[in-house]
């Protein structure tokens, strides 16, 4: 499904990724862990399209689509999905009316017919439930005075809204108490552990990779795949750190 | 007709340009009236005003009465040409207008100018929406005189496809009384919008706000004046600016607070939008504060659109010119949603819809 060869990428100038090489199948959930400044968020950022971020060499298809040479609105039209481990807050235009701009942008994209202001209220109403994300938080502007929680709950209300092939999970678990880590982390499961759907998730801790339990665990330092491994591997990080494992040196 | 025209040497007039108006003087209207009119729904007064004449067959007055009207311009160089005839909405006391009025305004090319006066007596009530549609120069007048406690909603939206709109109000607000004007300009014609205000009674309330909407080579020129003459008087203005080409909006807003005036509470917010660095916004946010007890704040800024709320709506799917013109309505709103009665804050809302989808195709940067 997602296929990234030799990536390299640099942010003002600077070089970040540096021959980064992964493949993700269908149905496989993928872990990436790393020291800071490894380059995990830059990952997700150069997938996504961000302006700022420079792809200086290597190639990303999703599905066959030549990711870079994309727009970041059609990224997401060929089915990737970004979890910002910062959410953006947008006065003045409603979760609702966010949601289901882009839905039917994306359904437009594709064909389809658009979805009626009801069946959208209804599916959103569901989806929100399931996450314990209330209809009068839908009704609230977008992640404007949310907490770290209602803001992850609200990506994920997005993710089983928009229904993404792969998605991108930029530390979800950041700013996450117990309770919102499991809420996030099965909806993470119930929305994405299908056959025809891939999960790249990326983390710090090992504690998300305990509900959601990937298939692969992959370490990134100073910009490229160090090591990969099963599960296991994200307990033998958090036992010896990421300097004994890696063995590699770390970034700086 | 000599045109005497006002110079943008004036200070009041350095934002606006007047020089095609006497082209539209010159120039002979078509007459020609559109087959569908931007009627809201409801079944208040409606009046249609075709080139300044009032078209009593696709008409339903009401209680307004079309003739001679009582409208002082001051010295307002635009107001003063406006004469001495037009509409005239006169409640007494305690009376409340059946429904919402409404007044359409047609200028098919030329130029025309008409007068209006709405006088609501002690406890009166009234909802009046204006709307101007054409080519030409449309230039109006309107004199509000407010007795105690009644309350006016005047909200007026320019649709204009070219030409010019001037509007000139000046009010006088009794004790206990209100009045809101909201303006909203999302057509493509310049505007000279000008509002000269006055709380005369104890405890008056006045709101002025206006969403100025401007691409191409349009300009729109909002002057206010809020003058506060007698105590414990509230105001409130909110203006919305939002620029895009070589386009240019300029809002200048002037609280006065006369020496008798304590406890006055006045707060203005004018913020602007560039939706392009080729464009212009001009804000101008004035106090003059002679009472020492009052309460008056303001805020003046431009920007431009949020990069990272651009960049969520993409991630989301969003092309760019749809994530430009929800941000930049949802930027508006603040101004629109002020206005009290649900079928004309809906209808204006749909206006700044259409405006974005109107809008000519445009090259998106990355």
């Amino acid at each position: 499904m997602l296929q990234l060869n030799n990536l390299h990428a640099a942010v003002d100038g600077k070089a970040i990724l540096n021959g980064l090489t992964l493949s993700v199948n269908a149905g496989e959930v993928h872990a990436i862990m790393g020291p800071n400044g490894a380059g995990k968020s830059t990952l997700a950022y150069v997938l996504g399209g961000r302006p700022g971020y420079e792809v200086l060499a290597g190639s990303a298809t999703l599905d066959g689509h030549d990711l870079l040479a994309l727009e970041p609105h059609e990224r997401a039209a060929a089915g990737l999905f970004l979890g910002f481990q910062y959410p953006v807050e947008i006065p003045g235009v409603s979760n609702v009316q966010f949601l289901r701009t882009a839905v039917n942008a994306q359904r437009r994209g594709r064909g389809e017919a658009e979805m009626s202001a009801g069946d959208f209220l209804k599916a959103a109403k569901a989806q929100g439930e399931a996450l314990g994300f209330s209809m009068d938080m839908l009704k609230r502007p977008v992640n404007v005075g949310f907490s770290g929680g209602e803001k992850k709950r609200n990506e994920m209300v997005q993710m089983a809204l928009i229904g993404p092939r792969l998605a991108i999970l930029d530390e979800t678990d950041s700013g996450l108490d117990i309770d919102a880590l499991r809420v996030v982390g099965d909806g993470i499961t119930r929305i994405m552990r299908r056959p025809d759907k891939s999960v790249v998730i990326i983390t710090h801790y090992q504690r998300l990779l305990d509900i959601v339990r990937p298939d692969f665990v992959h370490v990134l330092s100073a910009g490229r795949i160090v090591r990969s491994g099963s599960a296991e591997l994200a307990h033998e990080l958090e036992r010896e750190g990421y300097v004994g494992v890696a063995q590699e040196e770390r970034a700086a | 007709m000599l045109l005497e025209l006002p110079s943008v040497r004036q200070e009041a007039w350095r934002w606006s340009d007047t020089s095609a108006l006497p082209g539209h003087a010159q120039a002979t209207p078509t007459g020609e009236i559109p087959a569908a009119l931007p009627w809201l729904i409801g079944d208040g007064p409606r009046l249609l005003f075709v080139d300044g004449v009032f078209d009593a067959v696709r008409s339903a007055p009401g209680d307004i009465a079309v003739g001679a009207v009582s409208a002082d311009a001051g010295d307002h160089a635009l107001g003063r040409l406006a004469g001495k005839t037009g509409w005239r909405l006169r409640l007494g006391r305690a009376h409340a207008a059946p429904g919402l009025v409404q007044i359409v305004h047609i200028t098919t090319g030329g130029a025309d100018h008409l007068a209006a006066e709405i006088e609501l007596g002690e406890d009166a009530q009234a909802s009046v929406v204006e709307t101007f549609i054409g080519d030409g120069w449309t230039n109006r007048l309107t004199a509000i005189r407010l007795a105690k406690s009644a309350r006016l909603m005047l909200a007026r939206r320019l649709l204009g496809a070219s030409g010019y709109v001037s509007v000139t109000d000046r009010a006088e607000i009794g004790e206990g009384a209100s009045l809101t004007i909201a303006s909203l300009a999302a057509g493509d014609c310049d505007s000279r919008l000008d509002g000269h205000i006055t709380l005369a009674g104890e405890g008056a309330f006045a709101e002025a706000d206006g969403a100025l909407l401007a691409r191409g080579a349009a300009r729109h020129d909002a002057n206010l004046v809020l003058r506060h003459a007698a105590p414990n008087g509230t105001s409130r203005q909110t203006w919305r600016s939002v620029a895009d080409d070589r386009a240019t909006c300029a809002v200048a807003a002037r609280v006065e607070v006369a020496r008798a005036a304590q406890k006055t509470d006045g707060e203005q917010s004018l913020k602007g939008l560039l939706l392009a660095r080729t464009a212009t916004i001009n804000a101008k946010p004035e106090l003059e504060i002679f009472a020492d007890d009052v309460k008056c704040a303001h805020g003046a800024t431009v920007g431009e659109l949020d990069r990272g709320a651009l960049y969520y709506f993409a991630t989301r799917g969003v092309p760019p010119g749809e994530a430009r013109a929800l941000l930049t309505q949802a930027f508006v709103a603040d101004a629109i949603d002020r206005i009290g009665d649900e079928a004309a804050r809906d209808a204006f809302r749909a206006n700044v819809a259409e405006w974005f989808s109107k809008a000519p195709p445009k090259t998106e940067k990355g």
